[in-house]
Order: C-alpha cells, then sequence, then structure tokens
C-alpha cells in the first residue's frame, strides 16, 4: 500500500441559515468524492482557488475534521479510526503565522511540540538545533516568536511539521506571504525532503511553484479533483497556445487589428501580445496583415501554456478567484 | 505512561510560562480576596453595628471575621480562576490559533487538560499560602503552622474542581464563548456553598445545592482545620466525599470534552473562533 491512500473521501457541512424564527439548514460539499494516492518520494500538489476545498481536504487527511464519507489510510493507518497513528505519522503545516505561541522563544516553541509528539528527549535538543540552523533561526531561537517577522514565524512553523521526521508531509500554503528569500529556502527544503523519500502533499496559490516542485499536480474545484496528472501531461491537455508575442517596430501604425479570432490585443514598447483561441491558425493571417501595414517584425514567440492556462480551461476559473 | 507525563509537564509550563509572561491575570489571584474581605467587613459593620462581631460569632462559632472571610473568598476565587481557566487557556488558543496545533499531535488529551490543571494549581496553591498564610500571620499567628494540614486539603480539593474545569473547557469547545454561563455559575456557587456564612443559615432546600459541589466541603473543611484546628483525618468524612466527587466530575468532564470534541471535528469547529 502507498504511504498516503485517499478513497472516496467527501466531506458534507450542514449550514443552518436565516433568522431567529425561521432557521433552515442547508448542505454544502466541501469535498466531493476524492480519491488519490501518492507514493514514496512524491510531491503531489494540490491546485485551486479559494474555497475549492484545499485545506478541508488536509484537515480531514490529519484528523482534524471527520470524513462524511469516504476513507484515507496514512502509512496503511485509517484516517477516521486510527487517528493516533495516523498523527505519529504526519507532519503537518497548516497555513499561517498563528500556529504558534507568540510568548514563547522559537525555541521553546519547538521544545513544547517536540513534547507532544513524544520525541525522546535525548534526541529533541539536536533535532532543535538542526532543525533551527535548516530554517536560519538558530541565531534568534531565544527571542519572543511575537518578535519575529513573518518570514520568520513562518520558518518556524515549517521546522514545527518537520520536528518529528513523519514519513507524511502536509504543507498547506508553506510559502504564503514569504519574501523570495524564503520562499527559495522552503521549496528547496522541500525538494531535499523528496529526495530523501519523504512523501508530501502541496497546496498552493502559486502555478509556478506547483509546476516547480510537484511530481503530480491535482487540480480541485468546488470540492471535486478534476484533474490529476503529471504538469507537463496537464499541459499537453492544452495544446492551444493562446496568446502570440511579437516584437518588432511600427506597431503604431496600427489603428485596428482587425482579424477574425482575435480576442484581445495589448501594445507595450516594442512588444505586441495578441490573444486569441488558437494562436498557430491566426499567425500566418497576423503576420501578412502587421507586414501589409509596414511593421517590421523581429521576434515571434508563441509561449508554451501554464497551469494557470489549464486550470481556466479545465474549470473556467482563474486560481486567484 | 512516561510520554504522557512528559505531556503534562510540557503543557503545564507552557501554561506557567504565559502567566509569567502576561502577569496581570496572575495579581488578580493576590488582590482580589483582600478587597472582598474589606468590602464584607464594611457592609458588616454598616448593617450590624456595633454589635456586629457579637452577632458573627454567634452565628458561626468564629470570632476572627477578617479570617473567616479571607479564606472563604480565596477559596471561592481560586476555585472561579481554575474553572474558568482551564476553560479560558483552550479559548485563549483557539482565538490564537494554537488549538488545531494540539490536536494535530498524538497525545492523550486527559493529559492535556491535566497539564492546563496543574498550571493553575501551582498558582491556586501559591496564592492560598500567600494570601491565607499572610493574614494567619497577622491575626493569628498560633495558628499559621495549621497552613501546612489546610494546603493539603485544597490539594485534594482541587481534583472535583478541575473535573468541573473540564466541563467548562467542553463547553468553549461548543459554544466559543460561554462566559456569561460561567460567570452566572461561579457567583451562584458563591452564594451556595457557604463562603460568606455558614451554609446551615441557608433554607433546606438550597443546602442540598450546597452539598453537591465541592466547593461546600473544601470551605467547610478549611475552617475546621484553621479555627477548630481539626486534624486532616477527622474530616475523613467530608474528604471520601471530595474524592467522590473528584472521580465524578473528572469522567463527567473528560466524556463532555471527548463528545464535544467529537462534534466539532464533524463541524469544522476545531478551528473556528
Amino acid at each position: 500500500m502507498k504511504p498516503l491512500v485517499v478513497k472516496e473521501l467527501t466531506k458534507i457541512f450542514e449550514l443552518r441559515e436565516g433568522n431567529i424564527f425561521s432557521k433552515r439548514k442547508r448542505e454544502i460539499y466541501a469535498v466531493r468524492d476524492v480519491s488519490f494516492d501518492v507514493d514514496n518520494g512524491e510531491i503531489l500538489g494540490l491546485l485551486g482557488p479559494n474555497g475549492a476545498g484545499k485545506t478541508t481536504l488536509i484537515k480531514m487527511l490529519c484528523t482534524l475534521i471527520e470524513p462524511t464519507k469516504g476513507e484515507a489510510y496514512i502509512k496503511g493507518y485509517s484516517i477516521t479510526k486510527e487517528a493516533q497513528k495516523v498523527k505519529q505519522n504526519l507532519g503537518v503545516m497548516l497555513t499561517g503565522e498563528r500556529a504558534l505561541y507568540w510568548k514563547l522563544t522559537g525555541r521553546e516553541n519547538l521544545e513544547y511540540f517536540a513534547a507532544l509528539y513524544h520525541l525522546d528527549p535525548s534526541w529533541t535538543k539536536s533535532r532543535i538545533d538542526e532543525l533551527l540552523e535548516l530554517l536560519g533561526l538558530k541565531d534568534r531561537e531565544n527571542t519572543l516568536v511575537e518578535n519575529y517577522s513573518t518570514g520568520m514565524r513562518i520558518r518556524l512553523n515549517f521546522a514545527k511539521a518537520l520536528l518529528n521526521d513523519a514519513p507524511v508531509l502536509l504543507f498547506d500554503e508553506p510559502t504564503m506571504s514569504l519574501d523570495p528569500q524564503s520562499s527559495r529556502l522552503i521549496r528547496s527544503l522541500i525538494k531535499e525532503l523528496r529526495d530523501k523519500g519523504k512523501t508530501i502533499i502541496l497546496t498552493t496559490h502559486y502555478m509556478e511553484e506547483a509546476d516547480q516542485l510537484s511530481d503530480k499536480v491535482a487540480i480541485i474545484n468546488y470540492g471535486r479533483i478534476v484533474a490529476l496528472a503529471k504538469p507537463s501531461e496537464l499541459k499537453v491537455k492544452v495544446n492551444k497556445s493562446k496568446v502570440i508575442e511579437i516584437e518588432g517596430r511600427g506597431f503604431e501604425r496600427l489603428e485596428e487589428l482587425n482579424i477574425k479570432g482575435i480576442m484581445k490585443v495589448d501594445y507595450k514598447d516594442s512588444l505586441l501580445k495578441v490573444y486569441t483561441e488558437d494562436s498557430r491558425e491566426l499567425l500566418p493571417k497576423l503576420l501578412e496583415f502587421l507586414i501589409g501595414k509596414g511593421v517590421q517584425v523581429s521576434n515571434i514567440k508563441l509561449p508554451e501554456p501554464s497551469l494557470e492556462d489549464v486550470f481556466i480551461e479545465l474549470t473556467g476559473r482563474t486560481l486567484r478567484d | 505512561m512516561i510520554r504522557d507525563l512528559r505531556v503534562l509537564k510540557a503543557v503545564m509550563i507552557k501554561d506557567l510560562k504565559h502567566y509569567y509572561r502576561y502577569p496581570s491575570g496572575t495579581l488578580f489571584l493576590f488582590i482580589v480576596p483582600f478587597l472582598f474581605t474589606f468590602l464584607l467587613s464594611t457592609m458588616g459593620s454598616f448593617v450590624g453595628g456595633t454589635l456586629a462581631k457579637e452577632y458573627f460569632y454567634l452565628r458561626t462559632g468564629v470570632e476572627n471575621f477578617f479570617l473567616y472571610q479571607i479564606l472563604g473568598t480565596n477559596i471561592w476565587i481560586m476555585a472561579w480562576v481554575i474553572l474558568e481557566d482551564i476553560g479560558t487557556s483552550i479559548r485563549n488558543e483557539q482565538i490564537k490559533g494554537t488549538l488545531e496545533q494540539n490536536f494535530l499531535v498524538p497525545i492523550n488529551k486527559f493529559f492535556f487538560l491535566l497539564g492546563l490543571s496543574f498550571a493553575h494549581t501551582l498558582l491556586a496553591l501559591l496564592s492560598f499560602i500567600v494570601v491565607v498564610g499572610s493574614s494567619l500571620a497577622l491575626v493569628d499567628l498560633e495558628s499559621l503552622p495549621r497552613l501546612f494540614p489546610s494546603s493539603l486539603i485544597l490539594l485534594l480539593g482541587l481534583i472535583p474542581l478541575f473535573g468541573l474545569g473540564f466541563v467548562f473547557s467542553s463547553l468553549v469547545i461548543h459554544l466559543k464563548e460561554p462566559y456569561s454561563f460561567t460567570h452566572l455559575i461561579n457567583t451562584f456557587f458563591s452564594v451556595v456553598a457557604g463562603t460568606y456564612y455558614p451554609v446551615h443559615i441557608l433554607p433546606y432546600w438550597v443546602q442540598w445545592i450546597s452539598y453537591s459541589i465541592p466547593h461546600t466541603y473544601l470551605i467547610d473543611e478549611m475552617r475546621k482545620i484553621i479555627f477548630s484546628n481539626q486534624l486532616v483525618v477527622e474530616l475523613y468524612g467530608n474528604t471520601i466525599i471530595l474524592l467522590s466527587m473528584g472521580i465524578i466530575y473528572m469522567i463527567l468532564g473528560l466524556r463532555l470534552f471527548r463528545f464535544f470534541e467529537r462534534r466539532a471535528r464533524i463541524n469544522g469547529g476545531l478551528s473556528k473562533f
């Protein structure tokens, strides 16, 4: 059995709406029939806009939320029946910097959670030293977390998730609100963990991050997984490039670009961007038109589709919706 | 078991550090008993006039009004703090966002709650020793050695209070803001537990309620030790009742906590505040 197996996991929340005199119940599907598995040394990127169900899914996997239906197994342990065993095999980083005690120092926070993870006291100190060093927090280990910067708090939260050296790691938006340098550090550590054979689920809003880190990407929308494949395979699904980028001179001579198939045009300095449904079909007509108008074309690019293009193609929404 | 004790210690130390780094809450424990006693003394003198002390002695058998009140008030305030603070700790964690983190770890919640309780126990014991000890030193130095056996009884009496604290903390998990309820209950306890007067002056049916809560027995035992110089062993009746209440309220509190924790897992309530 793979270290992380999810079978038809579903979560329905019951909401009560209305005023004191007329309350009615409404059922909301936060996650619906989600199934996947993740192997050793593999990263699954969960992509989706706000409210898509990513965090609910992560919280079900780490036993904070009980599923309405379905089952998941962490290292073979059921999340509904063997919660304690599941927690022993999980390292979890939930979104944000509020996961820490601000009135404790960085080291005190890690010592506290080390005790709660039942770490052997003889190993605790060296493990905490190692993690503080790794995340660049060693020189501020005795500072109260309330005096940390946002980036430092998120790095400490990341260190906390690694404390028990669990085989399965869940990272919910690990680089949100981080500066580029800290983001790079976290991303490189996630790669290292993958190379050490850890099983990782990563939720993120950042396309490049998902593209760069994930071995597989699951696109989640309205609680359902609408696509699950390697990033390269997903991009092949959106095989039509939708943008034509043309560098050249003389664009100012164009009054209008009246060619069938053009959806939108952006023009800045010497770069013209033309948006269309199918760039390969439009390109010959466009070039003929431009040359006819006296434009000197020096470079033409048909950018490859990004994961965001894939997402829009599959869901009709952008990732930041 | 050793692992569980390490959890208990970690939770206790974490909470004590919070007390130390937010010192104003702790001061409350040391100052309020004196203020309440002053308030009641003034009211007693106003109502009873020059015969106030004699009336008081006739009804209680105790001459030292100040000591009588400070003992009752101190225990009531401690009970208030224990009942509310275990829940408050959880409420604070809910608001700060750390509560979820404590549910991500493979711990037995009993030891987590006990860890919270022990932090409050240390404070309660400290406040008892400082407030009652300094009062005895001031007005009845001869009785000061009785502080030790009364502290032992206090520790025993705290067990059922922890159980009630667990009940309140489970309400925090469910209701989020149960303070109006806990304030009402705590004030009610002060009325029926004989905090400021002996329970026997209350109507008969109210005494039934009085004898169903641990406060009454705890205050009664304290007064018997301090004012009547009774030995701890002589008070075995009350002690057995306190122990039984300890077991009952602990089990009730833990079961309620687990029940509401399960509900919170179903409705996603652990991350809501």
